[in-house]
């Protein structure tokens, strides 16, 4: 109960600063619109196909491998920077509140962000004619998606962001070469074999795929399994890396 | 029997108690002495000063009392609890920044922290009202913390290291920065939470502010407590009624003056630039300027003794000694 009323007092509150400032969620609706449109248009025209099954196509990828990366990583680290730049983290270590609640707070604060990103990109696709399948594990591989994103994003924002500006560059260094390997951008049939073998380490490739096989194609878990146990398991991993990060930062940080 | 003697044992003991609590870090220099054998008791409903220079350990010993830092040696306990994040309900701090969230209100501020204490619904409610009034912001629950002063920022801070009710309420330097309303306001503020029989323990830079408001003021250099007690205990650092500031024209004078004063019996001070003397009884300034006849004197002012004189005494024989 405890935890339960911690997590959702910082997920409540990262949602009401998210909704006050208006310019970051703007952002984030229109973002993955315009990839979701671009991707679409241009694998229609280029693979010949009808707009609803381009859509279909593009819409797993623009989710998971554009929109969520950028709503639920590059927000878990600003969110972590920002409560080191104001100074608001101290008052945090003061209080009871504990590092458990904290990181779920995130988690479900960007949950959230995530649920929006989905409805906006499922509602464009339907309205397309798209058809999807698998709600249920579809929505699983979402919810790992925003699990690994938020431990990505809670190990850089404790371990190496220390300013705003530093969220920036890191998202641009890692994670735009990592959206392109993925398939974010550009379906993974056009890769050299090379990079299909570089891209079996990228946990943004498997994403992809995952969502893409259940939903878009009508796979079940057994039929991707390679890429859903690819994806669980870095989810936990990263989950259990950025806790071990919130400890370190509590070591280092705890000073007034 | 039993009960009267647990109803003396609580009322014994102290809301904070330090005892020979020692920290050091290590420095790219080597390790450096924090806090060395520190001993502090804060009785419960008084205010505390703690005084110091940067350095001395002011806020190491305040990250050891809220658990942030685990000390070498000694120990640390609120209301007879030995420090633990189960004891950090007990106490409530006002940092030297303002920690708010810019983007939410007064009250979004304080409800969100009310729920991190795990206060309950109608409980937060009460509470987040019943603070935003004792810091005077009540007109402003809806305003976001970003549009407010400087001085109402503090305020906001110093409401929601109160929203839980702490027993023990820490205060680092809560006037700096403020201009002299908003000093008062503060000022005011601290005196009603003593009103109330919360315990502060306040670290400030200005001695007046101490001296205002502090039943009993430490002062810290260096880790160690030099001297400790009520302003009158203090007061017998400084043997004198009075302190005499002189300025003179040239070196020639001020040698002169010196030579005069401790011809008086005078004790002889430098604070700083200024040169002054501990009168060991009351003058009025015509008889203190009468004693100096024929030393060129620019100016000359007498003062009551202060808790600066006392506090630049205790620092001077330490740094002497």
């Amino acid at each position: 109960m405890r935890y339960w009323q911690e997590t959702w007092a910082v997920a409540q509150r990262i949602l009401t600063e998210l909704v006050r400032r208006r310019r970051s969620l703007m952002f984030w609706c229109i973002f993955p619109v315009t990839v979701l449109y671009l991707n679409g248009l241009i694998l229609a025209e280029r693979a010949n196909i009808t707009t609803a099954k381009a859509f279909e196509t593009a819409a797993p990828s623009t989710l998971v491998g554009a929109a969520l990366f950028f709503s639920c990583l590059g927000g878990s680290v600003a969110t972590v920077v920002a409560e080191r730049e104001q100074h608001t983290l101290k008052r945090l270590f003061m209080s009871p509140l504990s590092g458990l609640s904290y990181f779920l707070g995130i988690f479900v604060a960007h949950g959230f962000i995530a649920l929006g990103q989905t409805l906006i990109v499922a509602a464009i696709a339907i309205f397309s004619g798209s058809t999807f399948q698998g709600v249920l594990p579809g929505a699983l591989i979402i919810f790992l998606s925003v699990m690994a994103y938020v431990g990505v994003g809670f190990i850089l924002g404790t371990q190496f962001a220390r300013r705003t500006e530093d969220v920036n560059a890191l998202v641009a260094a890692f994670g735009v070469p990592l959206l392109i390997l993925g398939g974010a951008f550009l379906p993974t049939q056009l890769f050299p074999q090379k990079l299909l073998d570089i891209a079996q380490f990228n946990p943004v490739f498997h994403m992809n795929e995952a969502l893409l096989g259940i939903v878009a194609e009508g796979k079940t878990i057994e039929e991707i399994g390679g890429h859903f146990f690819f994806l669980a398991i870095f989810a936990l991993g990263v989950t259990l890396l950025g806790w071990l990060s919130y400890r370190r930062m509590l070591q280092v940080e705890r000073r007034l | 029997m039993t009960a009267s003697k647990t109803a003396i044992e609580r009322v014994a003991t102290p809301m904070l108690k330090i005892q020979n609590l020692t920290k050091r870090f290590d420095t790219p220099q080597g390790s450096r002495l924090a806090l060395d054998h520190l001993n502090l008791n804060l009785n419960p409903g008084e205010v505390y000063g703690l005084l110091g220079p940067n350095g001395a350990g002011k806020s190491t010993t305040i990250n050891m009392i809220c658990n942030l830092l685990q000390p070498d040696e000694g120990s640390v306990e609120i209301a007879g609890l030995p420090v633990s994040d189960a004891t950090k309900p007990l106490v409530g701090v006002t940092p030297q920044e303002n920690l708010v969230y810019p983007s939410l209100t007064c009250a979004e501020n304080l409800n969100f922290f009310a729920r991190i204490y795990g206060l309950s619904k109608q409980e937060r409610l009460r509470r987040v009202d019943r603070c935003l009034g004792l810091v005077n912001l009540g007109d402003r629950a809806t305003s976001p913390a970003e549009t407010l002063s400087g001085g109402m920022r503090r305020r906001l801070s110093m409401a929601i290291s109160l929203i839980h009710q702490p027993k023990l309420v820490i205060l680092d330097e809560p006037t700096t920065g403020l201009d002299i309303e908003a000093r008062y306001e503060i000022w005011e503020l601290i005196r009603l939470l003593q009103s109330e029989g919360v315990t502060v323990l306040l670290t400030t830079h200005l001695l007046e502010e101490a001296e205002r408001l502090c039943q009993r003021i430490g002062i810290i250099r260096q880790g160690q407590l030099l001297a400790e007690g009520s302003q009158a205990e203090l007061r017998r650092w400084v043997k004198a009624e009075q302190i005499a500031v002189v300025e003179t024209s040239q070196e020639n004078h001020k040698a002169a003056a010196i030579a005069r004063a401790q011809s008086f019996g005078y004790g002889i001070r430098h604070y700083g630039s200024d040169l002054a003397f501990w009168l060991p009884k009351t003058l009025d300034l015509r008889a203190f300027l009468d004693q100096f006849n024929g030393i060129d004197l620019v100016g000359a002012a007498l003062h009551p003794v202060r808790l600066e004189h006392i506090y630049l005494e205790i620092t001077r024989l330490d740094a002497g000694a």
